[in-house]
């Protein structure tokens, strides 16, 4: 009975995480395995075989200026981002909970948080509108304060990618505000107090209180935005497309018209390859300048 | 749970319907017209085909365009392939073919001259591969230039036979205020590669250019720079940003009077036929001076359907008849009735079932000498995708119709 007993207490918590491990194997980590392995391939969705080239797509990718392209929008995304996402929201976090605008504090955060409800994909054909060249409303009000040629937004190969990146950031500040204001608000009032007893002004509490307080917080949004910003697929492909031509095109959407429109499912799996490895460095880098866990 | 019952339950019915008519034989048809009209246009013909062959059975399965695009390219490559099924001509049909499970006509057609002849003669070819005829034409379509008429008019202006006719035209109009005189909207690039398709075919030598076309040539004739900038040119005259305009709003453009001139497909003439307030014609596009290409070609590709020869010989049979139903005079007499598809089964078009202004459509293709096909599909995607990201970019002055050509090349090579 005893040892019986022993033997069920062995076996249970396998059995408890087994459909969850079963789950991410197989959809997790055997197609990410899988996917290093189709890298060294070259094939079409159609034929039934596929020959294999070795480090062949590795070679292209690194020549392929299209990658570079894509590269550099990234890294646009990520530079405004973080600066927006992570730096203003918490900004703006700690505004929303101070004194000064405790009565309108409720409002203002419900309106930043909005738009985070709406789909991206909306978003996109929504701001489509806002962007058109001819009926839009940035154009129209350019137009109206005398403005002789607007940009043409989407439509130029310079404006294109910084267009996604706004309306990026549009949509998803008011989430990293809110995982801010969450954190402040499990700030120790004393602290506050205490500096302010100090003679500490809003820009020293803010600084030595706040920003130390929040770090953990700090470390989550800074993962999440820049591992959004080197997977951003969505608001580009609806906005643009990557085009014109592929000015606006970031790694996730070539790898994307890779494997299905042009029909080079190996290389757009090296693309995904080199995706992987930038976003584990950042995060490993990020992990380390933060010391995340290992808190005070 | 539910669709597994749902599933259940069909195969249960399949069974018990293959119990009582055990002699009856079942073809598998797959086609893109989930969406109505379509969908009840030819439904109502199956059940017709049906009453009139007790012993056939078609058992349908319907997706829209993009998922049907890679669910048959899937279904062709396996056993499960079915025993009919919808292709578009050009490099989809080729790729089709290359699975070797799609059946060549040209024995049925031999056997069947009568319904060889029913057939509009220019729509043939672009189903043939290798000298083979793999699919036949159902559905025609062209590409023109769509222009107000009633403006025409009162201006005076005639329709351009010649590129520099075009310009005129075009200088003409700025000249009475419009400075827009061609609408134009290449948000989503596939509206540049009809531009450069139709120009490219004008100019550059036809045999250079299938040969590049399939793949097997370098894109070096020079021919190509010059249409690329005559391209650029016609540029001047559109819609400003044009990469910023959609196809959809570059045609409400035209509608609404914005732009006296449009190049659209003809069967988006069923869009302008409830707000058009102005009479309207169109126009092949014209032929270029000193240009190799035969200018009398209409850039517009026919769809057609394709059966599998890897079926028994009795649902090969029955597939064959039933695809001469749908693809007889009858069955495209319906299809333009009920969809606006133009048929292209001869004597199924007339004023019973299209207005005038798809007569006239009908009416240009038919003149046509024969359809040049969308660029898009009649070569590698890689090629095209080259062809339409330069043309973005040429547009924007971001690029010149030689750094687009060396992508091309480049693009062509990498496929080799």
């Amino acid at each position: 009975m005893q040892s019986r007993r022993a033997g069920m207490n062995v076996m249970t918590p396998y059995v408890y995480v087994l459909p969850c491990v079963i789950l991410l194997g197989v959809f997790v980590y055997i197609p990410l395995v899988a996917n290093f392995y189709y890298s060294a391939f070259s094939f079409s969705a159609l034929s039934p075989t596929k020959s294999f080239v070795g480090l062949q797509n590795y070679k292209t990718l690194v020549s392929d200026p299209v990658v570079g392209t894509a590269l550099i929008n990234n890294i646009w995304y990520c530079i405004i981002s973080v600066a927006i996402q992570v730096l203003l929201a918490l900004v703006i976090a700690s505004l929303l909970e101070d004194k000064l605008f405790s009565k309108i504090s409720t409002v203002l955060r419900t309106t930043y948080f909005l738009p985070v409800l709406i789909s991206m994909t909306v978003v996109a054909l929504l701001f489509s509108f806002v962007y058109h060249p001819k009926i839009g409303l940035i154009n129209a009000a350019l137009k109206f304060f005398g403005m002789k040629n607007p940009p043409a937004w989407t439509g130029d190969p310079k404006t294109a990618i910084f267009s996604a990146i706004i309306m990026s950031q549009w949509h998803s500040t008011g989430y990293t505000t809110m995982l801010f204001i969450v954190a402040i608000q499990g700030i120790s009032e004393d602290l506050y107090e205490a500096a302010e007893i100090d003679g500490a002004n809003r820009l020293q509490r803010f600084w030595h209180i706040t920003v130390p307080q929040v770090r953990e917080m700090m470390f989550v949004t800074m993962v999440t935005t820049v591992t959004g910003a080197f997977l951003v697929f969505n608001d580009v492909y609806i906005l643009t497309q990557g085009g014109p031509g592929n000015a606006s095109t970031t790694l996730a959407v070539y790898m994307y018209r890779n494997a299905f429109n042009l029909d080079k499912m190996g290389y757009a799996s090296t693309i995904a390859v080199v995706m992987l490895i930038i976003c584990m460095a950042l995060a490993i880098i990020q992990n380390t300048a933060f010391r995340s866990g290992k808190g005070d | 749970m539910k669709k597994l019952a749902l599933a259940l339950a069909l195969v249960l019915c399949l069974t018990a319907c293959s119990l009582a008519f055990a002699d009856q034989v079942t073809v598998k048809f797959f086609h893109r017209w989930p969406n109505e009209p379509k969908l009840s246009y030819l439904n109502g013909l199956i059940a017709e085909f049906e009453a009139a062959n007790p012993d056939i059975k078609i058992e349908t399965d319907q997706v829209l365009n993009d998922s049907y695009k890679e669910k048959i390219r899937v279904l062709v490559s396996t056993d499960d392939i079915p025993d009919v099924f919808m292709s578009w001509s050009g490099s989809f049909a080729t790729n089709l073919v290359k699975s070797g499970r799609v059946q060549e006509w040209d024995e049925i057609l031999a056997a069947d001259p009568e319904f060889k002849d029913s057939i509009v003669e220019s729509q043939w070819p672009p189903f043939q591969i290798n000298g083979k005829q793999y699919g036949v034409p159902w559905s025609m379509d062209g590409k023109a230039f769509f222009y107000n008429k009633d403006l025409f008019n009162e201006l005076g202006l005639e329709v351009p036979t010649t590129l520099n006719g075009l310009y005129e035209l075009c200088e003409a109009l700025k000249a009475a205020g419009y400075e827009e005189p061609i609408s134009a909207g290449f948000s989503a690039p596939w509206a540049v590669s009809h531009y450069l398709g139709t120009i490219c075919q004008r100019v550059v030598d036809p045999e250079i250019l299938a040969k590049d076309y399939a793949g097997e040539g370098d894109f070096t004739d020079p021919g190509y720079i010059e249409a690329l900038n005559i391209f650029k040119k016609l540029g001047e005259y559109m819609t400003k940003d044009p990469n910023s305009v959609d196809h959809e709003f570059a045609r409400n453009a035209f509608i609404f009077g914005e732009s006296p001139m449009v190049y659209l497909q003809l069967g988006e003439c069923k869009y302008l036929r409830d707000d058009i307030e102005f009479d309207y014609g169109f126009f092949n596009f014209p032929a270029v001076e000193g240009g190799k290409g035969d200018p009398g070609q209409l850039t517009g590709a026919p769809e057609g359907m394709m059966i599998s020869n890897v079926a028994a010989p009795e649902v090969q049979e029955a597939a064959i008849k039933f695809v001469k139903f749908i693809i007889s005079q009858h069955g495209g007499y319906e299809m333009t009735k009920q969809t606006g598809e133009l048929s292209c089964v001869k004597g199924a078009l007339d004023e019973t079932n299209l207005d005038a202004k798809q007569l006239e459509a009908v009416d240009l293709i038919l003149k046509s000498t024969e359809p040049a096909l969308w660029q898009d599909n009649v070569t590698d995607a890689v090629i095209a995708d080259a062809f339409m990201a330069g043309g973005q970019l040429l547009l924007t002055g971001d690029k010149t119709a030689e750094d687009v050509m060396k992508d091309v090349q480049a693009a062509a090579a990498s496929i080799k």
